[in-house]
């Protein structure tokens, strides 16, 4: 399968972090273009893929998970004022053919994110 | 596969052998060449200094200090990122001086914009056209300009983190 999809993993509670909102955004002449705004499901994942196997061209794609404002729902104080801000995951399609999965791990104070599968 | 364990084998040799036993076509580090940083500094502790922002970059793909990585930081007003300025990180993978200190570290939504696909480019690792990360932007927020920040970013040509650090 090719195409684009995530996963966003709440670290700090040990358990897929739903309900945050991701936009999706494609580099188009030099500026970005926001393509669409999903949210995560309970499963801390997209219901259908971010980005389509047809849909897949090669170019760079920004992914922007809103988890300042999940975290803001924390029922303990430390994620009001989180580290890490709105966490913005830039990467290139380099082959169209392949799967792109572009997982996030995060906590109030941290993030991380790499070529999945 | 013969290239490759001799490879590996050179790299132990040299000591240089971290997390990068990458088995891919692309991204393989590359011997013979320039490494970053070689390991030779000790830990920093940053403890009872002043009021600062600070960042360590660390190749967690060769296993050496991210040394000589351009990053840009800026600062986010209204709904755009100002830049305040462009450093290059040190043989220790550290900036020489801090990014932010004493007046200067104000509180906002700050971005470190990170050059990994010229640094990786820079030590001769393959990578594919256009690469999976090209300059990464890291997003972070001070709150409390009375209290140190620490920003370290580990990374490789496939994925990366970054934390408040100390």
């Amino acid at each position: 399968m090719a195409g684009i999809t995530t996963h966003i993993l709440d670290a700090y509670r040990g358990r897929p972090a739903a309900g945050v909102r991701i936009d999706l955004s494609f580099l188009e002449g030099g500026s970005w273009k926001l393509v669409k705004s999903i949210a995560t499901n309970a499963d801390g994942r997209t219901d259908g893929p971010v980005v389509k196997p047809e849909d897949a061209k090669v170019g760079e794609y920004e992914l922007t998970f809103h988890i300042d404002e999940y975290f803001k729902t924390l029922p303990d104080a430390s994620g009001a004022q989180p580290f890490v801000d709105r966490a913005v995951v830039r990467f290139s399609i380099f082959d169209a053919k392949q799967h792109y999965h572009v997982p996030l791990l995060c906590t109030p104070g941290s993030c991380s994110t790499y070529r999945g599968s | 596969m013969h290239d490759h364990s001799l490879t590996r084998r050179r790299a132990i040799q040299a000591g240089i052998v971290g997390g990068a036993a990458a088995v891919s076509s692309f991204a393989v580090a590359q011997t013979g060449g320039q490494q970053p940083g070689a390991l030779v500094t000790a830990p920093v502790s940053q403890s009872g200094l002043s009021p600062r922002l600070t960042m360590h970059a660390i190749d967690t793909f060769h296993g050496t200090p991210g040394a000589g990585m351009r990053c840009e930081l800026s600062v986010l007003e209204g709904d755009k990122y100002r830049q305040i300025k462009t450093v290059t990180t040190a043989e220790n993978g550290r900036t020489a001086e801090p990014l932010l200190v004493d007046d200067a570290l104000k509180a906002g939504r700050y971005e470190l914009l990170l050059h990994f696909e010229e640094y990786f480019q820079k030590w001769k690792v393959q990578l594919p056209t256009p690469n999976f990360l090209k300059t990464v932007p890291v997003r972070f927020a001070i709150h409390d300009v009375g209290q140190r920040y620490h920003l370290p970013v580990l990374f490789t040509p496939w994925g990366y983190s970054y934390y408040r650090g100390s």
